[in-house]
Formats: structure tokens, C-alpha cells, sequence
């Protein structure tokens, strides 16, 4: 038996919270899924700027709104207030009715973001987090994360089969060919390969200030082959059965539970 | 212009007309206008903006503004373009001489530059007075090139809500015209401002378009040097110098103006919204 993955690639209206509320609301009610999955922020939207402020705290309660109403399991995007003042950029994990949350590590500040003006990162010593449901270990990890080897493989080490990466992912360079698109097809088969594990890419799609969101969500297996892949530029509904036998062979003929540590007390040097 | 700039800048037609219409729509929707207005002047830019808009909504209106300076042709591909789109009950023609020479009789001056401005800004007063009247948003038919190079007037042919081919160069808009099924004439057409007789961009810059958009191409979306792109070129390097130089001074023009802080939290530099805030 498989675990049965929605992926939720929605347009998210910035700062509108309700609107986005009774969308995830409505997605998250009609899907037969096991697991919905939405993009990074989606509940507030990505470029926020210092709306961050004006929202935060509509945005905790309505995550805790939508957790009281999902009876399997949901992820999605949205804000969380650790102490007072101090914002993450998150994932709320919702299994059974019972929120958790999960933090972004690596927050960009090049070309056209700003996070680290808004939210603090998370901490890997306490924020790293496997879950599990319907038999499937599973981790989330928020867009920029998958640009660096390190939070997909402690997770997968840590025993995740499947790693969820909701994402805001803007547009660049449409020419004869989307090149974001080619890199993000690049990495998730690379950590698929490298770790062993199914990697479920959910990205926002449509336009938020100057910038456009791509959509283009899709499914990799541990075996590296693209299994599922939702529209470009468009908002789009997908299910896919994640199954272990994948995850057996391609653990079976890999390397991947062998981790040499001291390439990273020498890391841990640079 | 070198096959490696060439390819760089190749465009899917289809991709990017899709992407610009969508965003138009998105655009509309967001702002709760009801439609979009342009000027049409018969160059290739105006062409290729008020064609997308035409694909985005049916609610479009086009304002043709010639003025004694407009050569004939342009006129005539103006029409061209009315009729193409099928705008005949959806276009308005209004010669702007006499509003110019109230305005330059009252600022005491036949100055040529002065007075193209202020062409160039009757415009934009007739189009956003049209657009106000109609519900619409104003929408501008700058391209990068153009934005790059400080190539228009402030508050003229820069006063738009929005910029659909702002991020296209003069080259990339010629191909989108030419996919468009825009007349041969319009696409190939050199780029003229018309702010007087005769006046060309590129006969102003000394340099065409294909050089201008590879040294911008390579200077400001490839961070390459002066130096290197001299080379890759084989221009002298005062050329380049002299685009960058544009580039550079022109930047004011590009930005909103400076706000002198006094606050806490002054507008732009800690105060930042984004557009859609409701």
C-alpha cells in the first residue's frame, strides 16, 4: 500500500489570508488523498515584504483554523510567530488533526529576496523532523533548503522516505527554454539519487508583484525518473501513489547509508 | 550582432506572448480596472504592446497623438495597426500641436528637446484623462533597451501603470512583432521617438539597435566588463563607455523619487509595501 500525495499547486493571493484560507480549505476537503501538499507561504503568499507584519498573526490563527478541519494529513505554507517578534518562514504539518510545524534553513537574500530581512532561520541541532504517515517516514524542507545538500540528507539519514519541498520558485529567463525549470528537474533527481528518497516539489504558480511563480510541481523517485508533473503557468491539481518499492531497489544498489563524517569536521572548518 | 548574444536573446514567441497576456489579465484583475489604453504611434513598440493587450481583453482603447513632427508612414501604420486589431469603434486620433504650442508659448521657448517633452507628456495627460474616464490602466509600451538607456521621457512616455515588454529588448521585440504577424514595415521600421523631424534613436546613439541591445546584454545581464565586452565585440571601447555612461546618469529616471528621511521608518527605505497591499 502506497501513500497517496495531492499536490496543491494554487496561486496564492498576497496577504489576502482568507481568500487563501478557503482555498487551501476547499482543496485540502475535496481531495482524496492521503496527504495535500501546498507551495511555500501559501497560505500568506511569497513577496510579502513588510505586509509580513500585517499578517502574521491572522495567518497563525488561520493555520490553526484549517488544522482543526484536515482529518489525514496536509502541509502547507505559511508564518509562525516563535517568541514574540521573531517570524520563521514555515511549513505547518497537520497528521490527524495535530499541527507541527517546520522551519526553513537557508533563507535567501540574493537578487530579488529578502528573508532574511523578515523571518530567523531555523535551527538543524532542533528543527530537523521526520513524520510519518500511512507507513511512510516523511520530512518537509521549504524551497531554498533543496539548493544545498545538507537539511535533504540529515532528513534522509534520519529515516524519511519521502521529502516534501513546498516552494516558491519566480520565474527567470523564459527564452527557448524555462532554465529554472531545468535547474529545479536537476536538483530534485540529484537528492532523489543521492539520498534514496521520493522527492515531491510543490511550487506556487501566477503573479505577486513584479515576479511570476512557475508552477511546474512534480514527483521524483528514488530511482530519479519524473512521475508526475503539474502545468507550467497554470494552477493545477495533481495525486500521485508514492510506493516503497522503489525506495527498496534503489536503496539496495546505492550507497547512500554510508556517510563519511569527516568530510564534515573538515565543512565545518571552511 | 555575435550568434552567442543571438542565441541568448532568442525568445519562444509563443511562451512569452502567453506569458505577457496572462499577466495582462492578472494585472487588470488585480488593479479592478476594467481594461487597458495605449498609444499607438506606428512603431514597432506600441505595435507589439497594443497587439498583446488586444489578446489579454477585449476591453482595450487605443489614442493615436501625432503631432507635426510625426512622419506620414507612421500615421499610415497606425491605422494599420487600428485595423489589424479591429479597433475602428475602439481608437481615438488627437493632433497634440496646439495643446504643445499653448504649453511652449507659456514656458517662452522653441527649444527642441523642451518642446519634445512636453509632447511627449500631453500625451501621457491624454491618456491617463481617457483612461480615468474608461476605467482603464494606462499601459506602457517601453522596452528594456529603451528603459536601460534612459531613452524616454520622465513622466512622458514613462508615466504608465504598467510595463508588459519592459523586460524585452528592442531585439527580442522586433522577433515578438515579427511572430506577432505585425507588418514587415513596423517590424523593421528603425525606432524613432518623432519628438522632432528626422530624430532617430539610433541615428542620436550613433550606434543600431542589435549593437546597443548586445553591449546592454552583456554589461547588465551577464555583469561583464567594459574591457571584455570591447573585445567580444570588436567595438572601441568609448562605445561601450558611452552606453554604460547612459545607462548610468539615466538611473533617476528609472526609480521613484528621492525621499529625504526624516522618520523612523521613511517611505522606501524601511517602509516597504508591495503594490497589491488590499
Amino acid at each position: 500500500m502506497g501513500l497517496k500525495v495531492e499536490l496543491a499547486q494554487i496561486r496564492s493571493y498576497l496577504g489576502d489570508i482568507q481568500k487563501n484560507y478557503e482555498k487551501h480549505l476547499e482543496i485540502i476537503e475535496s481531495s482524496s488523498a492521503d496527504c495535500v501538499v501546498f507551495p511555500e507561504l501559501s497560505l500568506t503568499g511569497y513577496i510579502l515584504k513588510d505586509l509580513t507584519y500585517e499578517v502574521y498573526k491572522d495567518a497563525e490563527k488561520a493555520t490553526e483554523k484549517l488544522a482543526e478541519r484536515v482529518k489525514k494529513c496536509a502541509i502547507f505554507g505559511t508564518i509562525k510567530e516563535i517568541r514574540r517578534g521573531i517570524l520563521r518562514n514555515s511549513a505547518a504539518v497537520i497528521i490527524n488533526g495535530k499541527l507541527n510545524y517546520v522551519y526553513k534553513f537557508y533563507l535567501p537574500t540574493y537578487g530579488l529576496f529578502e528573508e532574511r530581512r523578515y523571518f530567523q532561520r531555523a535551527d538543524p541541532l532542533s528543527d530537523l523532523k521526520i513524520f510519518e504517515y500511512n507507513g511512510f517516514k516523511f520530512g518537509v524542507i521549504i524551497c531554498e533548503d533543496a539548493w544545498h545538500p545538507e537539511p535533504i540528507e540529515a532528513l534522509s539519514l534520519m529515516g524519511a522516505d519521502v521529502i516534501f519541498i513546498p516552494s516558491a520558485s519566480p520565474m527567470r529567463k523564459l527564452s527557448d527554454k524555462l532554465a529554472i525549470e531545468d535547474n529545479w528537474e536537476s536538483l530534485l533527481k540529484a537528492h532523489s539519487l543521492m539520498n534514496t528518497v521520493w522527492t515531491v516539489f510543490v511550487n506556487v504558480v501566477g503573479s505577486q508583484e513584479e515576479e511570476y511563480f512557475w508552477g511546474g510541481s512534480r514527483v521524483v523517485s528514488p530511482l530519479g525518473e519524473v512521475k508526475i508533473k503539474l502545468r507550467l503557468f497554470y494552477e493545477d491539481r495533481g495525486v500521485f501513489e508514492i510506493t516503497e518499492n522503489e525506495i527498496i531497489r534503489s536503496r539496495f544498489f546505492s550507497s547512500y547509508r554510508d556517510h563519511i563524517r569527516e568530510f564534515h569536521s573538515i565543512l565545518d572548518k571552511l | 550582432m555575435p550568434d552567442y548574444i543571438k542565441k541568448s536573446l532568442t525568445i519562444d514567441c509563443k511562451a512569452v506572448t502567453d506569458y505577457i497576456i496572462e499577466r495582462l489579465r492578472e494585472y487588470l484583475e488585480f488593479s479592478r480596472k476594467d481594461g487597458g489604453i495605449v498609444g499607438v504611434s506606428g512603431g514597432i513598440d506600441s505595435a507589439v504592446t497594443a497587439t498583446l493587450l488586444a489578446k489579454a481583453t477585449d476591453n482595450f482603447f487605443i489614442l493615436l497623438m501625432p503631432s507635426s513632427s510625426t512622419p506620414k508612414v507612421d500615421l499610415e501604420d497606425s491605422f494599420t495597426i487600428v485595423k489589424m486589431l479591429k479597433a475602428e469603434n475602439k481608437y481615438k486620433l488627437i493632433n497634440i500641436d496646439e495643446i504643445v504650442k499653448l504649453f511652449g508659448d507659456n514656458v517662452e521657448t522653441n527649444d527642441k528637446l523642451i518642446l519634445g517633452n512636453i509632447k511627449a507628456r500631453t500625451r501621457m495627460i491624454l491618456l491617463y484623462a481617457y483612461a480615468q474616464k474608461l476605467n482603464y490602466l494606462v499601459v506602457g509600451t517601453g522596452d528594456k533597451s529603451e528603459l536601460l538607456l534612459g531613452y524616454f521621457t520622465k513622466y512622458g512616455d514613462g508615466g504608465v501603470d504598467v510595463l508588459p515588454i519592459g523586460d524585452l529588448y528592442k531585439t527580442q521585440v522586433r522577433m515578438l512583432g515579427k511572430c506577432l504577424g505585425l507588418p514587415e514595415r513596423i517590424v523593421t521600421k528603425p525606432s524613432s521617438p518623432a519628438l522632432w523631424e528626422g530624430q532617430t534613436a539610433e541615428g542620436e546613439l550613433g550606434i543600431d539597435y542589435e549593437t546597443i541591445d548586445s553591449i546592454l546584454y552583456l554589461r547588465f545581464d551577464e555583469m561583464r566588463s567594459e574591457n571584455e565586452i570591447s573585445e567580444m565585440l570588436g567595438l572601441p571601447l568609448d562605445v561601450i563607455k558611452r552606453v554604460d555612461r547612459l545607462v548610468k546618469t539615466s538611473q533617476h529616471k528609472r526609480l521613484p523619487p528621492e525621499i529625504f528621511r526624516l522618520s523612523g521608518r521613511a517611505i522606501n527605505s524601511d517602509w516597504r509595501f508591495p503594490r497589491r497591499w488590499a
